[in-house]
C-alpha cells in the first residue's frame, strides 16, 4: 500500500503538480495553476451557463435553497452518470427506487423537476458552469437599493418638513408683531393723557375705549351673521339631503386586509385575472379562494419573510390547507367580503356591455383601484351620472358589425359621430324593466 | 319676543342638519337610503347576502312600531324585508357550484382524461380553434391577462410576480419547446406542479387560443 508522509503532502503535491505540468505543458493546465479558476473551456463554460439560465434558475441557485436544491459542488457530491441520468430525467431515477432520489423528492414537498433532452455535450457544459460557479468567492451582499430608497423617501419628508417650520415661524412671527403693536399703543396713549396741553376733541380719542358690546349689537354686524349663519345651514341641509341614498365614499372594512395596491399596482396583476366575468358578464364576480391560491400556495409572507402571515393565514382557514403538507381538507367555509358597489335592485347594468362592447376603462367608474388599499365607491351610481355619461360618450363602433347599418343610418341626418343617447342609452326600459 | 323663537328656529335648523349630514356615506356605513323597499333584491342575488332575518323588519307595516292592535299577529317567525339568504345552503349561500356531473348548454363534453395524464392529453386532444391571424391576436391578449404576470411577455418566466414567486417556467427552456397544443391545455386545466389551475377562470376556447399563441410565441423566440 501507498503511503503518504502527512507533513510533507503539500510539498509533494506540489512537486507532482510541477512535473506533471512540465511534462504536459498543456496552457490550459498552466493556467490553472496560476488563477485556479477554471480547467474548462471558457465556450463550453459560456454554453453551460446559457442553458443553465433558460432552464434551472427558476428552480436552483449554486448557494440558496428555492424550489430545488443548492447545485454547490454538485459533481463531487454525486457521481457524473448519475447526475446526467438525473437530469435527462428526474422521475425515472426516483421511480426507479433509487433511496437518494427518493428521499430527495419527499424533502423537496414532492416537486417533480422537468425532463431535460440535453446531449451528452449540453450536460458537460452545464455541469462545468456549475463547478466554475462553485468555485468563485460568495460575492460579497450589497444593499444599495434599499439605502438609496431610504435617502429619497428622506429629502421628500425633508422639503415638506422644511415648509411646515417656515409656516410656523411665520406664524410667531406675525403673533409677535401684534404684541409689539398692542405694547406701542399703550404706551403711547399713557404717554398722551399724561400730557396737559390737548384739546377736547383729541382727549375724546385718547379716552375713547373699544365698546365690545355695542360693536356686536349693530345691524350691520347682526345681519352679517345672521347671512352667514342661514347660508350655513342651507347649504349643510341641501348637501345633507342630496346625500340620501347615494354611498359614495363608502370604504367597508372587509375580512381580509386584501390589497388591490400591492396586487393590481405594484404587481401589475390584470384586473381580468381576478374579475373573470367583467368580460362575459354582467357581474365582474369576486374571485374565490382557488384563484387566490394560484400565487399563495407559494406566496406565504411578505418579503419573504419566515412563517405564515395571519392575512394569508386567513385564505387557507377558508379552503382548510394545510401549508405544512400543502393538503386539502373537508372543513370549508365561505370568505365574506363586503360588497362594496351595489346598485338599487330596480336598476339594471351589465360589465360586459361596457367593457367589452363599449371599451370604457375600469377606472373611469372605479377610480385609481390600483392605488387603494381598500376599495371605496368612487362614482356616486347615481341614475343621472349614467345619464351624462351615455350623452357625453361616443359608441365604441370599430370592428363591431353589428353597427355597421346604425352608423349608416345615423351618418345621414347627423354630423356628429354616434353617441349612446342615438342607440336606446336614454330609454327607460333599457336600465328599468 | 321674537328673539326666542329665532333661537329655536336656529336649534332645529342645526339639529336637521347635523341629522341630514349623517346621511352620508362613510367608511363603514352606507349611509341612509329613502326607499328601502326597492332597493333590497327580493330574489337571491349573486353577490350579496343578508343573513339577518331581523334586517329591515322596521319598513314593515304591519310591524308593532306601526300599528299597535297588530302585536299579536305580527308573525316574526317569517323573515323580514331585507333577508336574503338561501336556508338550504351551506352558510345560507345564494351561489351554487353547478350540479356535478352535468354540462351546461352550448359547452364541449367534458373529456375524460385524469389530470396529470399529460401524454394522453398531448395524443388526443385536438385545437378546434383555427390558426388565424384574429385567433392568435386574442389569444395574445388572454395570455397577457393570465398568463404574463408570471410567465412574463415573451415567455421567460420573468413576469412581475416572479419576484416573490419561484420556479416559474421559462417557456422558452429546453424541456417545453416540444410541448404541443394539447399539454399546454391540459396545463392551462388542471395545473402541473408548482402552477394552479386556471380553467375556472377562462373558457374552453380561451384555453385552446391561449395554447396556440404560447405556440407562435416560442417560434418566435428562437
Ligand atoms: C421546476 C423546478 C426545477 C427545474 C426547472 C430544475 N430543477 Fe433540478 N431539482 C428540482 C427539485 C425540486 C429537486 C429536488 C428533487 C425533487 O424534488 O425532484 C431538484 C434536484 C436537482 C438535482 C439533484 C440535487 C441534489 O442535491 O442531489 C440536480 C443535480 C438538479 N436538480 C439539476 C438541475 C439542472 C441542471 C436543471 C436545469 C437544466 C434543473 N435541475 C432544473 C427542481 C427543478
Ligand atoms: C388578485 C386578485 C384581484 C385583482 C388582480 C383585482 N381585484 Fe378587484 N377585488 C378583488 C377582491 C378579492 C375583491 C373583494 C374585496 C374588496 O372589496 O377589497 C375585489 C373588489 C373589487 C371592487 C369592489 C367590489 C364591490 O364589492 O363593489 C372593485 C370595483 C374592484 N375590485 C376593481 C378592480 C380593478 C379595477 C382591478 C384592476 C385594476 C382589480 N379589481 C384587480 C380581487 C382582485
Ligand atoms: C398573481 C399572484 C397573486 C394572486 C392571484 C393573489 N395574490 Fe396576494 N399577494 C401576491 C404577492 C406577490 C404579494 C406580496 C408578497 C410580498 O410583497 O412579499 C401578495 C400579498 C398578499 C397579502 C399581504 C399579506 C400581508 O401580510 O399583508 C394578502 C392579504 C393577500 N396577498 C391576499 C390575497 C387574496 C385574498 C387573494 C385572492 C383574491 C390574493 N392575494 C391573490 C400575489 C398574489
Ligand atoms: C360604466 C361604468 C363601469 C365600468 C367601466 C366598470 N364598472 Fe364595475 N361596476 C359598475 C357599477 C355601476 C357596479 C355596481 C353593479 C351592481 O350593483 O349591480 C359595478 C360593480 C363592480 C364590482 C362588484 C361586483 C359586481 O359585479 O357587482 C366589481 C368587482 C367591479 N365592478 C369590477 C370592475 C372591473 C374589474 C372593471 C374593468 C374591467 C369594471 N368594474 C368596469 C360600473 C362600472
Ligand atoms: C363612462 C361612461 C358610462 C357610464 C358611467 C355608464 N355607461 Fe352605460 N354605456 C356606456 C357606453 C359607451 C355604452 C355603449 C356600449 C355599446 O353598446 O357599444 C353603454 C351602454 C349601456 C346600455 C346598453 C344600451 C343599449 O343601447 O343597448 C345600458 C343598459 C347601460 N349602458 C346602462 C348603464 C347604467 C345603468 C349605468 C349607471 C349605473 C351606466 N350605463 C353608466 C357608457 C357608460
Ligand atoms: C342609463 C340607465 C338609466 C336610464 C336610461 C334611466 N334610468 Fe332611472 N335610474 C337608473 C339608475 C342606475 C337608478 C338608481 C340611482 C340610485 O340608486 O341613486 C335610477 C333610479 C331611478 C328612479 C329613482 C328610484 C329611487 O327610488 O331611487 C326613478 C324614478 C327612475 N330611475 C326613473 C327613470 C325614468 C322615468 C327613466 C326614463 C325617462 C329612467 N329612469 C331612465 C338608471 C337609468
Ligand atoms: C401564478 C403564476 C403562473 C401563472 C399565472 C401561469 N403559470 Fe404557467 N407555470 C407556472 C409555474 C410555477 C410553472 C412550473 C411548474 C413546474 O414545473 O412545477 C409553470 C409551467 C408552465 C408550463 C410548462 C408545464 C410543463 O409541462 O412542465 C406551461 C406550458 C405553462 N406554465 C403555461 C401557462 C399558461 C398558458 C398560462 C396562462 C393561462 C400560465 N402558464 C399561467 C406559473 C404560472
Amino acid at each position: 500500500m501507498l503511503k503518504i508522509d502527512l507533513s510533507n503532502l503539500k510539498t509533494t503535491g506540489l512537486l507532482y503538480s510541477f512535473v506533471f505540468a512540465f511534462f504536459i505543458s498543456s496552457p490550459a493546465l498552466a493556467q490553472e495553476d496560476t488563477t485556479a479558476v477554471s480547467q474548462f473551456d471558457p465556450e463550453v463554460v459560456a454554453a453551460g451557463e446559457k442553458l443553465f439560465k433558460a432552464n434551472c434558475t427558476q428552480c436552483h441557485a449554486i448557494r440558496t435553497r428555492l424550489i430545488g436544491p443548492p447545485l454547490e459542488n454538485i459533481q463531487d457530491r454525486l457521481e457524473r452518470d448519475y447526475l446526467i441520468r438525473w437530469i435527462r430525467n428526474s422521475q425515472q431515477v426516483i421511480e426507479s427506487g433509487d433511496d437518494y432520489a427518493v428521499s430527495l423528492y419527499e424533502e423537496y414537498n414532492r416537486t417533480a423537476m422537468p425532463a431535460y433532452p440535453f446531449t451528452d455535450e449540453e450536460v458537460e457544459g452545464l455541469l462545468a458552469y456549475i463547478e466554475v460557479e462553485s468555485n468563485k468567492a460568495p460575492e460579497a451582499e450589497v444593499a444599495t437599493t434599499g439605502e438609496e430608497g431610504v435617502a429619497d423617501a428622506g429629502t421628500s419628508q425633508l422639503t415638506s418638513g422644511y415648509v411646515t417650520t417656515i409656516l410656523v415661524v411665520l406664524v410667531i412671527i406675525l403673533v409677535l408683531i401684534l404684541i409689539v403693536l398692542g405694547l406701542i399703543v399703550s404706551v403711547l396713549t399713557r404717554y398722551l393723557k399724561e400730557k396737559k396741553d390737548l384739546d377736547e376733541s383729541e382727549l375724546e380719542v385718547v379716552r375713547q375705549r373699544i365698546d365690545l358690546g355695542r360693536f356686536f349689537r349693530s345691524d350691520a354686524v347682526v345681519g352679517i351673521v345672521i347671512f352667514i349663519f342661514t347660508a350655513v345651514v342651507l347649504k349643510t341641509l341641501i348637501d345633507g339631503a342630496f346625500t340620501i341614498g347615494i354611498q359614495q365614499g363608502y370604504q367597508p372594512t372587509q375580512p381580509i386586509a386584501y390589497s388591490h395596491a400591492l396586487h393590481a399596482g405594484e404587481y401589475q396583476i390584470d384586473c381580468n385575472y381576478c374579475h373573470t366575468g367583467v368580460r362575459k358578464a354582467k357581474s365582474a364576480n369576486i374571485p374565490s379562494a382557488n384563484i387566490c391560491m394560484n400565487c399563495h400556495s407559494g406566496i406565504k409572507n411578505l418579503a419573504g419573510k419566515d412563517g405564515i402571515s395571519p392575512e394569508i393565514q386567513k385564505i387557507y382557514d377558508a379552503i382548510d390547507y394545510n401549508p405544512e403538507t400543502g393538503e386539502y381538507g373537508t372543513n370549508t367555509k365561505p370568505i365574506e367580503w363586503v360588497r362594496v358597489h351595489n346598485l338599487p335592485d330596480l336598476s339594471y347594468f351589465n360589465h360586459a356591455q361596457h367593457v367589452e362592447v363599449g371599451g370604457v376603462e375600469c377606472q373611469t367608474c372605479h377610480g385609481p383601484v390600483e392605488e387603494m388599499e381598500v376599495v371605496y365607491q368612487y362614482a356616486d351610481l347615481t341614475m343621472g351620472w349614467c345619464i351624462n355619461c351615455h350623452r357625453d360618450t361616443d359608441v365604441n363602433t370599430k370592428g363591431n358589425d353589428y353597427y355597421n347599418k346604425l352608423v349608416e343610418l345615423h351618418a345621414r341626418n347627423s354630423k356628429e359621430p354616434m353617441k349612446v343617447k342615438d342607440v336606446g342609452g336614454l330609454e327607460c326600459s333599457k336600465c328599468h324593466y | 319676543m321674537t328673539i326666542y323663537r329665532m333661537k329655536y328656529n336656529s336649534i332645529l335648523a342645526i339639529a336637521v342638519a347635523i341629522i341630514l349630514s349623517s346621511c352620508t356615506a362613510g367608511p363603514d356605513d352606507t349611509g341612509v337610503e329613502f326607499a328601502p323597499n326597492m332597493y333590497h333584491s327580493v330574489p337571491y342575488e349573486p353577490l350579496s347576502q343578508i343573513t339577518n332575518e331581523d334586517a329591515g323588519r322596521w319598513v314593515n307595516s304591519l310591524d308593532p312600531v306601526f300599528s299597535f292592535d297588530s302585536i299579536r299577529r305580527v308573525d316574526r317567525s317569517q323573515p323580514a324585508e331585507f333577508y336574503n339568504s338561501n336556508p338550504n345552503n351551506a352558510f345560507g349561500m345564494t351561489m351554487r357550484e353547478p350540479v356535478p356531473g352535468t354540462v351546461k348548454r352550448g359547452q364541449y363534453l367534458p373529456v375524460r382524461i385524469a389530470p396529470d395524464d399529460f401524454e394522453a392529453a398531448a395524443r388526443l386532444l385536438v385545437n378546434p380553434t383555427d390558426s388565424t391571424e384574429a385567433v392568435i391576436k386574442n389569444g395574445k391578449l388572454l395570455y397577457e391577462r393570465f398568463c404574463l404576470l408570471c410567465h412574463g411577455a415573451e415567455g421567460n418566466g420573468d413576469g412581475p410576480v416572479s419576484t416573490k414567486y419561484f420556479g416559474i417556467a421559462n417557456l422558452n427552456g429546453v424541456a417545453y419547446q416540444a410541448l404541443n397544443e394539447g399539454h399546454i391545455y391540459q396545463v392551462i386545466t388542471y395545473g402541473k406542479g408548482l402552477m394552479g389551475a386556471h380553467g375556472s377562470q377562462l373558457d374552453v376556447e380561451e384555453r385552446w387560443e391561449i395554447a396556440r399563441y404560447v405556440k407562435a410565441l416560442q417560434k418566435q423566440q428562437q
